[in-house]
C-alpha cells in the first residue's frame, strides 16, 4: 500500500557545520515594543498587531543537535560530526515536540528556550522515523517552569489562515510566519522516503530551521511544519504534518514503546476500467480496488492474492478509485489501516473469483520496506574481508556510492515487489575493494552481488561473515549472474589482514550490528 | 566486462561507446557552412605544407579518390511505431573503391530513403544503391546507378599494414572541392567495441585534431595513397579519432563478395582473465599460465556447439597461443586480444580449432563459426532499414522489445529508458535463456473509452493474453482473436498484473482510434 514518488522535498531541518556566530546577549522576555506604524495623527490609537495565538515563545524550544552521519563508503570510520538547528514545542507531560529528522543521529541535545541564556541537555524519549516525530525529555525541572504546553487542534480548513512558529536559518530569535492552508493530501514523508501519510500543504513560508516547530491556528497546534520544496523545484510549498499522524504517534508510543506504522502489504490498483469490471463479474456501483501484488512478508500473504477485488475496508465501501469516506471527507483508502496499531484487525469484504468474502487481518509492519527507507540511529553493517567491503544494499548505500550497476539498481526498485528477500533478505553486495598484493586482481569483481560462498547460500550479512569464519583451504564467492568465481585462499587474506586494517585504518574488520554503541552520558538515558 | 560500481569510474568505462560524438551533425547546415569556409582559406596552405613534408601520407591532390555522397535518411519511430520521424539530410565523403563502388560507414546509410553521388570538382550527380550494409562492423557499399559515374577517379587500394606510429592523413573536401588533409598519429591499435555494441572489433586509435566539415560524416583516411581506415568516432575534446581499420574493411569487402551477405563471425562464449592465481588454482590448471576462463556459453553457439563450457581456460584459438589476459602475439600489431582472430581473420563458415583445458586435462575442439543475427536475440541488438512491429489493441500499444526502442531514450538511455526494460536488454540471455522468442511490451496507452481508468498503464511485460502464453507479437495477435466470453484479457508481469478489455468495444472503437490518434493502420506484424 505504499505509492512511490519521486520529490525533491528537503527537510526543513537547518545544518550548520560551520562555528556558530554568537550575537550578543538579547534582554530576556518579550520586553521589546512591537514595531507600530508610524503616527500620522495623535488622535489615531494604532491597535497593537492582533496575536491570535498568545505568546508561543513560552512554549517553543530551540533545539541544537549534534549528529554523527554514518560514512557507508568507509563504514568502520565513525562519520562526520555536524550540527544542526530546530525547532520544537512544550506539549503535556513536560515533553517537547520535534521532527525525528532533527535529532536523528544525535550524539547530544541541547534545548534552548526564549528569554533564558542558559543551554540545558536534553535526551529522545521517543523517535518515530516513518512519521518524522520525535519526543525529547529535559533532566532539569528548571527548564519546564513557566513554559506553557501546548494542545492540538483537528484538520485546519482549506483557505484558513496557520501562523509558523520555529527559528528559520537558525537565527536565534523566533521567526513568524503566516500563510494559509493550500492542500491537504496524501505526501511522501522524506525522512524515511518510504512512508506517505496525510500532510497539510500550507502557504507559509518555512525554511530549514523551522523543522519540528508548531503551526498554529486560534491557539491550538494544527501541525508540526517538517519539509518543503526548494525554490528551483516549486515556492510556497510546505508542509506540515497534521494532527492525526501527530495522535497517532502519541497514542502509539502511550504503552511505552513506538511500534511503528502498519501496512497490509499490498499493491493495488483503481477499477475504472467498465470492461475490467464485468469481466471481474462486478457490479455498477463504482466500488472496488485490484490487488496486484501481496508482500509474501506482509500480513495480508495469507489472506489476499493477486485479483482480488477489495469492496469494503473495515465496513467503509471502497471507490473504485481506491477512496473512501472517513469523517465526511474522500481519502486515499490505506487511511483506514494509518489510523490503526500494531495487532489491530482490518476487516476486508473481498470479491474473488466472482463470489463476496471476507477476510480479517491482523495487522503489523512490512519488514522489506525497510531496506529500502533512510537508516537512522544505526551503524552501518559491513565485513572486510582480504580487503574486499561486503555491505548490504539500502537505501543508504545507494545514496552514498550512486551505482550505474543495472543489476544492482534493479535488486534494490524490485526488492519488496518482486520479493527479491525472500531469498536476499540482505542483498549482499562487494561495494569496495582495499587493494592489496593479495586482491590485486580482483577489481573487476566489484559491485558484484554475493550469491554462495563454498555451495552455501548467502542470504545475509551474517552468513557471509560466518562463511568466512568457517575453516576451509579456500573460499570459492560465487556471484549472481555470469562471471567466473572470485577465490580466496584463507592464508593469503590472514597474513594480510593487520597490513590492509593498517594501511587503510580499518579499525574493526566487520560490524553486524544495527544498533550503534554509542556511550550513554549519566543523565542520557533512553526509554 | 563489468561496470564498476564508482560511478566516475562507471562513466570512464562506458565512454568508449557511447558519449564520443561523430563529427559533423546529422543535418546539414549552411550556416556552419559559410564559417568553415573562412577559415579554409586560412588552413589549405598549411595543410598542404605538411602533406608535402610529411614522411608516408603523401596524397597528390588531384588523383581525386574521393566522392561525396548525400543521404536522406528517416529514420522510424520505435515510440510512435506506425510513423517515420522527420527526415534530414547528412552528407559524406565515399571512399572509391575498385569495381566501381564507394565505401561508407553503415551509420550514414541507416534507414535512407534516398541515396545520391556526386562529383565533388564538377558537381554531377547520380542516384546510387546500398550494396551492402553491415551495421556491426559499421561499414556499406553503394553503387552508382550510373555505371559511368566514377570514371576517371582513381579507386583507392586498402593499406592494411598500419601499424602503431604510422601517420595516417583524413581527407575532407571544402565545398570548392578542393582537398582538406588532417595528419595525425596511430597512437594504439586494439579491440573496441563499435555502436552497434556487438563484439569487439580491430580498432585503431589516432590522435588528430580533426576540424568540422559539413560532409564529414564518412571520413576516410589513409596512407601512401592507400585506403587505411574510416573514422568511426571522434572525441573532440581529446582530439582522438578511433578507426575502423583496413583488415576490417577488407574482411568485409570479401564477405561482400558472396551472396547471400553473411557478416562477421561470432563464438559466442565470455571469458575472463586468468591472471588471478586462485583462479587458476579453482580451474585446475596446470602447466605455464596462460589462457581465458570461460564465464558464459550462449546457448546454440558455435562455442556450445562445439562443446565448450563455463569453468573451461582457452588456452588457444587457431594454434595462437593465448595469453592470462586474453591476447595473442599478432605478426604486424604484437599482443592483442584474440577477440580478433575471431573477427577480423576469420569467416562465417570457418572453422577455428580451439585447444582448452578441462579440470586440468587438455583438450581440443573445432569452432564452426557462424555470424549471429540481430534477429537471434530475444532482444533485438539493433533493428535498422525495418519498421518495428507493433500491434494497437482499443488504446493499448504493444511492441515487441528491441534495443532501437530504449535507444529512443537517447545517448543516456542505459540511464533514462524504464529500467525494468534496461535490465531485460542486459541480462536477457539470464532471464531467457530458452532463446527463439520475443519480449512483448504495453509499451503506452492511448486514452480512449476501451481504456478508461488504465491510463497510468505504461511498459509492461505481456505474459498472456486470453490465457495463452505471448512469445512474440504474433502471439498476441493470434490470441487477442479469440476473446472469451467476450472479454480479451491480459496477463502482465508487472502490477497490475491483468487488464480486461470488451472485445466486441475495441472493434467498434478501432476506426475512431486510428482517426483521433492518426494512426495508418493497427496493426504492423511484418
Amino acid at each position: 500500500m505504499r505509492r512511490w514518488a519521486i520529490l525533491s522535498i528537503s527537510l526543513l531541518f537547518a545544518v550548520d557545520a560551520r562555528a556558530q556566530q554568537k550575537s550578543p546577549p538579547e534582554p530576556p522576555g518579550d520586553q521589546k515594543p512591537t514595531p507600530s506604524p508610524v503616527a500620522q495623527a495623535p488622535s489615531v490609537i494604532v491597535a497593537p498587531p492582533a496575536r491570535p495565538n498568545g505568546p508561543i515563545q513560552k512554549s517553543l524550544v530551540r533545539i541544537t543537535s549534534t549528529e554523527v552521519e554514518p560514512d557507508y563508503r568507509a563504514p568502520w570510520n565513525s562519520g562526520g560530526v555536524q550540527r544542526g538547528i530546530g525547532a520544537g514545542f512544550v506539549i503535556e507531560g513536560n515533553r517537547i515536540m520535534t521532527n525525528a529528522h532533527v535529532v536523528s543521529n544525535s550524539r547530544y541535545l541541547t534545548v534552548e528556550r526564549d528569554g533564558d541564556p542558559n543551554k540545558y541537555p536534553a535526551t529522545v524519549l521517543f523517535v518515530a522515523h516513518d512519521c518524522d516525530l520525535a519526543l525529547l525529555k529535559v533532566a532539569s525541572a528548571d527548564f519546564f517552569k513557566n513554559m506553557v504546553p501546548l494542545t492540538f487542534g483537528g484538520i485546519p480548513e482549506l483557505e484558513s489562515t496557520v501562523s509558523a512558529y520555529g527559528y528559520p536559518l537558525g537565527g536565534e530569535r523566533m521567526s513568524v510566519t503566516t500563510g494559509i492552508v493550500s492542500r491537504i493530501d496524501f505526501t511522501l514523508y522524506t525522512h524515511s522516503s518510504v512512508d506517505s501519510h496525510l500532510a497539510i500543504q500550507i502557504s507559509a513560508q518555512i525554511n530549514p530551521g523551522n523543522s519540528g516547530g508548531p503551526v498554529m491556528q486560534d491557539g491550538k497546534v494544527m501541525g508540526v511544519a517538517f519539509q518543503g520544496y526548494s525554490g528551483d523545484v516549486a515556492q510556497g510549498v510546505a508542509y506540515m504534518i497534521p494532527t492525526p499522524v501527530i495522535r497517532r504517534f502519541l497514542q502509539d508510543i502511550s504503552d511505552g514503546h513506538y511500534d511503528r506504522y502498519v501496512d497490509l502489504g499490498i499493491t493495488y490498483a483503481k477499477l475504472q476500467n467498465p470492461a475490467q469490471r464485468h469481466f471481474l463479474g462486478l457490479k455498477d456501483d463504482d466500488r472496488g480496488a485490484l490487488v496486484g501484488t501481496v508482500i509474501a512478508a506482509g500480513p495480508a500473504a495469507n489472506s489476499l492474492q493477486a485479483g482480488d477485488v477489495l469492496l469494503a475496508i473495515d465496513d467503509h465501501p471502497i471507490a473504485s478509485d481506491a477512496t473512501v469516506e472517513l469523517d465526511g471527507s474522500r481519502v486515499d483508502m490505506p487511511e483506514v489501516v494509518e489510523r490503526k496499531f500494531k495487532g489491530d484487525k482490518v476487516k476486508l469484504d473481498v470479491w474473488r473469483d466472482k463470489k463476496p468474502l471476507t477476510v480479517n487481518i491482523e495487522l503489523g509492519s512490512v519488514w522489506p520496506y525497510l531496506y529500502l527507507a533512510h537508516g537512522y540511529d544505526v551503524k552501518p553493517r559491513y565485513v572486510v574481508y582480504g580487503g574486499l567491503v561486503f555491505q548490504p544494499l539500502s537505501l543508504d548505500l545507494i545514496d552514498a556510492y550512486a551505482p550505474t550497476d543495472v543489476r544492482i539498481r534493479h535488486y534494490f526498485d524490485y526488492f519488496v515487489i518482486e520479493q527479491i528477500y525472500l531469498d536476499h533478505p540482505e542483498v549482499v553486495i562487494l561495494t569496495n575493494i582495499l587493494p592489496d598484493p593479495t586482491n590485486t586482481y580482483l577489481a573487476a569483481y566489484r559491485a558484484s552481488i554475493v550469491d554462495e560462498v563454498n555451495g552455501k547460500k548467502i542470504r545475509k550479512l551474517d552468513d557471509l561473515a560466518a562463511a568466512f569464519a568457517e575453516k576451509a583451504d579456500r573460499f570459492v564467492v560465487r556471484m549472481i549472474g555470469d562471471g567466473p568465481p572470485l577465490v580466496l585462499d584463507p592464508k593469503e587474506v590472514e597474513s594480510a589482514r593487520e597490513r590492509i586494517k593498517k594501511r587503510y585504518n580499518v579499525l574493526v574488520d566487520q560490524n553486524l550490528e544495527e544498533q550503534p554503541s554509542k556511550p550513554t552520558p549519566a543523565d542520557q538515558t533512553k526509554n | 566486462m563489468k561496470a564498476f560500481f564508482n560511478p566516475g569510474r562507471a562513466r570512464l568505462c562506458r565512454a568508449a561507446g557511447v558519449e564520443r560524438a561523430r563529427i559533423g551533425s546529422t543535418e546539414s547546415r549552411p550556416t556552419k557552412r559559410s564559417v568553415g569556409l573562412a577559415i579554409v582559406a586560412l588552413l589549405l596552405p598549411l595543410t598542404a605544407f605538411a602533406a608535402t613534408k610529411g614522411p608516408e601520407t603523401v596524397v597528390k591532390p588531384k588523383e581525386l579518390s574521393l566522392v561525396r555522397v548525400n543521404v536522406t535518411g528517416q529514420p522510424y519511430d520505435f515510440v510512435r511505431p506506425w510513423q517515420k520521424k522527420a527526415p534530414f539530410s547528412k552528407r559524406a565523403l565515399g571512399a572509391v573503391l575498385p569495381g566501381g563502388r564507394v565505401l561508407v560507414t553503415a551509420d550514414l546509410v541507416a534507414n535512407q530513403n534516398y541515396v545520391e553521388l556526386e562529383r565533388a570538382e564538377s558537381g554531377e550527380k547520380t542516384a546510387a544503391n546500398v550494396v551492402v550494409v553491415d551495421y556491426e562492423s559499421n561499414l556499406a557499399l553503394l553503387e552508382p546507378t550510373d555505371k559511368k559515374f566514377l570514371d576517371g577517379l582513381t579507386p583507392l587500394q586498402l593499406a592494411l599494414d598500419t601499424v602503431v606510429g604510422d601517420r595516417l592523413a583524413a581527407l575532407q573536401l571544402e565545398s570548392t572541392g578542393a582537398l582538406v588533409l588532417t595528419e595525425g598519429l596511430v597512437t594504439t591499435i586494439q579491440m573496441t567495441r563499435y555502436p552497434a555494441d556487438l563484439g569487439q572489433f580491430l580498432t585503431y586509435r589516432v590522435s588528430m585534431s580533426l576540424q568540422y566539415r559539413d560532409n564529414s560524416y564518412t571520413v576516410p583516411l589513409v596512407k601512401n595513397n592507400k585506403l587505411a581506415a574510416l573514422l568511426l568516432r571522434f572525441d573532440q575534446r581529446t582530439q582522438v579519432v578511433d578507426a575502423i581499420p583496413a583488415p576490417i574493411i577488407a574482411h568485409f569487402l570479401k564477405d561482400a563478395e558472396k551472396q547471400p551477405y553473411r557478416g562477421f563471425p561470432a563464438a559466442g562464449f565470455g571469458f575472463f582473465p586468468t591472471r588471478d592465481p586462485q583462479l587458476r588454482k579453482f580451474a585446475e590448471e596446470t602447466g605455464k599460465p596462460a589462457g581465458v576462463y570461460v564465464t558464459s556459453v550462449d546457448p546454440s553457439s558455435p562455442a556450445a556447439k562445439a562443446g565448450l563450457q563455463v569453468g573451461d581456460i582457452v588456452v588457444s584459438v587457431g594454434n595462437n597461443e593465448i595469453d592470462q589476459n586474453g591476447n595473442y602475439v599478432d605478426p604486424l600489431y604484437g599482443k592483442i586480444e584474440f577477440t580478433n582472430l575471431i573477427t577480423a581473420k576469420a569467416f562465417a563458415g570457418d572453422t577455428l580449432q580451439l585447444h582448452i583445458q578441462r579440470a586440468g586435462k587438455p583438450m581440443q575442439m573445432d569452432l564452426a563459426l557462424t555470424h549471429r543475427n540481430a534477429d537471434d536475440y530475444v532482444i533485438p541488438p539493433y533493428s535498422l532499414d525495418r519498421a518495428p512491429l507493433y500491434y494497437v489493441l482499443g488504446g493499448l500499444i504493444f511492441e515487441e522489445l528491441s534495443r532501437q526502442y530504449l535507444r529512443e531514450w537517447g545517448a543516456n538511455w542505459m540511464k533514462d529508458a524504464p529500467q525494468r526494460l534496461v535490465y531485460k536488454d542486459r541480462f536477457q540471455s539470464e532471464l531467457y535463456p530458452e532463446g527463439n522468442r520475443r519480449v512483448v511490451v504495453l509499451t503506452q496507452v492511448l486514452p480512449a473509452n476501451t481504456t478508461i481508468g488504465y491510463d497510468e498503464v505504461a511498459y509492461l511485460t505481456v505474459r498472456k493474453v486470453n490465457g495463452k502464453e505471448v512469445k512474440s507479437l504474433a502471439d498476441l495477435a493470434g490470441a487477442v482473436k479469440q476473446p472469451v466470453d467476450g472479454f480479451i484479457t491480459i496477463e502482465t508481469e508487472e502490477d497490475p498484473k491483468q487488464i480486461a478489455l470488451d472485445a466486441k468495444q475495441v472493434d467498434a472503437e478501432a476506426e475512431a482510434l486510428m482517426q483521433n490518434y492518426g494512426l495508418p493502420a493497427l496493426q504492423r506484424l511484418e
